[in-house]
């Protein structure tokens, strides 16, 4: 512990030099700025902003909505400014002109979205409620079967009463875009802890720290602690600025910003110039942000949505409430990826592999041996098939969200075959990699290696399933996904034989480790499709 | 000039060689696709019927009401198929042969507050069908409150929905037109710095070109980079048939703003010449950018979304006032220059 706390003084001091006597006023700056982008985005972030232009006249609710640009005009002249297209709606007082053309009729539905809202108003405040707002509707789940004769079907009481006129449209873009808001320092943060590790790695201090009395360990969490702290900090401060939960609003984030900064260890870990750096961490920043904001979308509509944890922030922005399965859904995976990124970094921490100069493949396959070499085959194999899984199902995830540009049959063969391919370079890579290096020879150990990937792969699964069966019961595409289908043993007899087909194709048959794979995911894809009821 | 062109040479190449730029269309190929896939959402979300008419499904609404009450009317002008019942009873059963998605009962009341009782399935359509029925309910609202003598204005107001209209002019187009920007700087900080740093930039200083030259070389290359994306972008969105007016004026626009981002970027790796600074404050003063012209009501993203719609108001003029900015930057960047090499 004093050894990390050393090495995170280490660090602050690092940056203080490197900023001269500013970094006080760096970092007042940095959250000036962001402050300042902050309150101008608050009301510009919306969809649309700018877009329209309306003219009014007379009486009419103020138009406070960004999508619009309001010119009050002569009650004469604005039939003929809408004729000239230099407005696309026309208020006057109670009466609304537009044209028929798509653009007007756009902005007809869009003043007709901020009117309704400011007559609501209006009613609200002059009337009593209930005259204001008279109707109730009850929200009623039937049971998916009918009831026995003579038993009452329905159910006693609503389980949600609400006002159709006050009910907020389920979408929360809005919402997501303040859950956004706190990622922004988190990940302008971890690239800051990217670039120091980059330039250690090339001024070659990070191989001068690690002949010194500490572990690779240390010096990793010793370098990330200011960062982490820092970007947890500001998390804590943007929860006091928006009235937010500080403590719910760091447990939502904190899995998150491991999570960041897991991948941010890893880019400078396997990248070598800046210029590389810079388009991978964009890279990495555009995936994790669609991986978060893209589930986020779906609150309230699907639970689906569970899968980002920006749902839980979308939640506690909303002041609902989520259940511990609903946290742990998102939040488990992101802290074991964490986890997994602090063992690799650890192994990959050694000189050799930091400066050398290798193609990405190859340097992955290294990083692989480097986590597999030190303990048995027969328990790294294992533990590292079951610690992919949450990396296996991220990658799912992304594949998932843009599968949705294709066409339904499209979408669900196209996901069957990536989810296979994914799955089985989990299950397969490791012990071809030892294979390659020699440290498995014959068919049998590698059957027995196949076959414990697989159940280490299958064990997590079901851990990961076991988590999320009441979270995302409805969720039909991560049954498709997870494969539940069949008994235990039929899934996990399926990963064997994929597995070992695989293997002994590139090990025995000497094809190449991609055609090979290739193989596998085929027959993958098959059973997979079987599963989904292709074939029946 | 041939130095010039050498050096801007060797700026693309290594662009190309390094596939980086391979990463950095990925990069924007994904948020396209992200982008439409966000779409298929937003569109379900905010305008369900697109949805239904999109995937040709209906809700079938069985309803329980007295007679004359006018929410069947609002339900069918919605396109929502409906078939009346005499009792909840009865309704249930159909429900249960699977030919209702929803039940909806209005009981017999005289003024006070009405409650009406919705039945659905708990699954992942359940808030399609509340959000379709959204609509009808409020106009049914609106009914009671005419009821009972309270005026609620601009209620028959109906346009065609423009979610997809909104999204694809105001956030995917401005995305598109700007991201070649914002990579432009990035690239121009990675490759002055790397060159100050690695002590490369003496050595390119005996070639027979000024400090000035080689800042502009790498200058051009990077927005040469984004000329290339941006015309691409707006070749595709042609053949998706996104119809973009004033294409000169939007892809002039694209181009500036790669132009002052290059241009920044280049003014903060003089001023700083490490990488790590550089592209720290580079971030932040793009963001303070966008915020202050956000501010000011000068931000071009909004003057590229009400170009490409075709706004009466916005002309080439819009994209002059960026122009000058570029200029006053570039000089201000011309005379700094220098400072480099020192």
């Amino acid at each position: 512990m004093h050894q990390i706390l050393t090495i995170a003084w280490r660090e602050i001091t690092r940056l203080r030099s490197r900023f001269g006597g500013a970094s006080p006023l760096a970092v007042i700056l940095m959250l000036a700025v962001l402050g300042l982008a902050a309150f101008a985005l608050r009301n510009g972030a919306a969809l649309g902003n700018g877009l329209y232009r309306v003219g009014v006249s007379g009486d009419v609710p103020t138009i406070a909505d960004s999508r619009f640009a309001v010119v009050k005009v002569d009650p004469s002249q604005g039939q003929a400014l809408l004729d000239q297209h230099a407005i696309d709606v026309f208020v006057d007082g109670s009466q609304v002109y537009s044209r028929t053309d798509q653009k007007s009729q756009y902005a007809l539905t869009a003043l007709m979205q901020t009117l309704e809202k400011q007559e609501l108003l209006r009613v609200g405040s002059s009337y009593t409620y209930n005259l204001a707002f008279p109707l109730r509707v009850g929200i009623n789940y039937l049971s998916s079967t009918p009831a026995a004769p003579g038993v009452a079907a329905t159910p006693a009481a609503p389980v949600q009463t609400i006002i159709p006129s006050l009910t907020p449209p389920p979408a929360p873009f809005a919402q997501v875009i303040i859950a956004l808001l706190y990622i922004l320092p988190i990940t302008f943060t971890s690239i800051f802890f990217t670039s120091s590790f980059m330039d250690e790695k090339i001024n070659r201090r990070l191989v001068i720290l690690l002949s010194a009395p500490v572990t690779p360990f240390q010096i990793i969490l010793g370098k990330m602690l200011p960062y982490v702290l820092f970007a947890l900090a500001t998390t804590a401060l943007i929860a006091l600025l928006t009235h937010a939960p500080v403590l719910l609003a760091l447990a939502i984030y904190a899995p998150t910003t491991l999570f960041i900064f897991a991948i941010y260890l890893m880019v400078p870990l396997f990248y070598r110039s800046f210029k590389d750096t810079t388009f991978i961490a964009m890279l990495v920043t555009t995936l994790t942000t669609a991986y978060l904001v893209f589930p986020a979308m779906f609150t309230n509509i699907s639970e689906f949505a569970y899968l980002s944890p920006l749902t839980l922030a979308v939640k506690m922005v909303r002041a609902e409430p989520f259940s511990w399965r609903q946290y742990l859904l998102p939040s488990l995976p992101m802290a074991a990826i964490f986890g997994l990124a602090m063992f690799a970094g650890t192994r990959m921490l050694n000189e050799e592999f930091l400066m050398g100069y290798r193609p990405l493949t190859r340097k992955l396959t290294d990083a692989i041996y480097l986590m597999l070499k030190r303990a048995r085959p027969v328990v790294s194999v294992t533990l590292m098939s079951l610690g992919m899984i949450p990396v296996v199902y991220l990658v799912q995830l992304v594949f998932l969200a843009i599968a949705t540009n294709l066409s339904v049959g499209a979408m669900l063969g196209s996901t069957l075959v990536a989810a296979a391919f994914v799955e089985e370079i989990a299950k397969s890579l490791g012990i071809a990699v030892l294979a390659d290096h020699g440290l498995v020879h014959s068919t049998g150990q590698l059957l027995l290696l196949a076959f414990l990937s697989a159940l280490g792969f299958l064990v997590g699964e079901k851990l990961l399933l076991l988590v999320s069966i009441n979270g995302v019961s409805q969720a039909s595409i991560s049954s498709v996904l997870f494969s539940t289908g069949g008994f235990l043993l039929v899934p996990l007899i399926a990963h064997f034989i994929f597995t070992s087909v695989v293997l002994l194709l590139h090990t025995k048959a000497r094809f190449r480790y991609i055609l090979a794979l290739a193989i596998g995911t085929l027959l993958h894809a098959l059973y997979n499709w079987y599963l989904v009821g292709g074939l029946r | 000039m041939s130095a010039f062109l050498a050096v801007m040479k060797k700026e693309l190449n290594s662009v190309l060689r390094d596939r980086t730029m391979v990463i950095a269309i990925i990069i924007q190929l994904f948020i396209a696709s992200f982008s439409s896939a966000l779409l298929l959402g937003l569109l379900a979300l905010y305008d369900p019927d697109t949805v239904m008419q999109y995937s040709g499904s209906s809700v079938h609404v069985g309803l329980v009401s007295p007679a004359g009450d006018p929410l069947q009317s609002y339900l069918s002008a919605r396109g929502i198929p409906t078939t009346r019942f005499s009792s909840l009873d009865s309704a249930e059963r159909a429900y249960y042969n699977g030919r209702l998605n929803a039940i909806l009962m209005v009981p017999q009341t005289a003024g006070g507050l009405v409650d009406i009782q919705l039945y659905l399935a708990d699954s992942d359509f359940a808030p399609i069908i509340r959000t379709v029925l959204q609509t009808p309910l409020k106009q049914y609202e609106n009914y009671l409150r005419a009821q009972r003598g309270v005026v609620v204005r601009y209620t028959g107001l109906q346009g065609k929905p423009a979610t997809a209209f909104e999204f694809i002019y105001s956030v995917l187009l401005p995305i598109l037109m700007f991201f070649p920007a914002f990579v432009a700087g990035s690239m121009v900080i990675d490759s002055l710095t790397e060159e100050v740093e690695n002590n490369t930039l003496q050595t390119l200083l005996s070639a027979p070109l000024s400090i000035n030259g080689i800042v502009n070389a790498k200058i051009c290359a990077a927005v040469l980079l984004a000329l290339v994306q941006c015309s691409a972008w707006l070749g595709l969105l042609w053949l998706n048939r996104i119809s973009v007016q004033n294409s000169a004026w939007v892809l002039g626009l694209g181009i500036l703003v790669a132009g002052i981002t290059a241009t920044g970027a280049a003014l903060v790796a003089v001023l700083f010449r490490d990488r790590e600074r550089a592209q720290f404050v580079y971030s932040l003063a793009l963001l303070a950018a966008v915020a202050i012209t956000t501010l000011l009501g000068l931000s071009p993203v909004q003057t590229l979304s009400r170009l490409a719609i075709g706004d009466y108001y916005t002309t080439g003029w819009n994209v002059a006032l960026v122009a000058a900015f570029l200029a006053v930057l570039w000089l201000s960047l011309s005379s700094l220059a220098h400072r480099l090499a020192t």
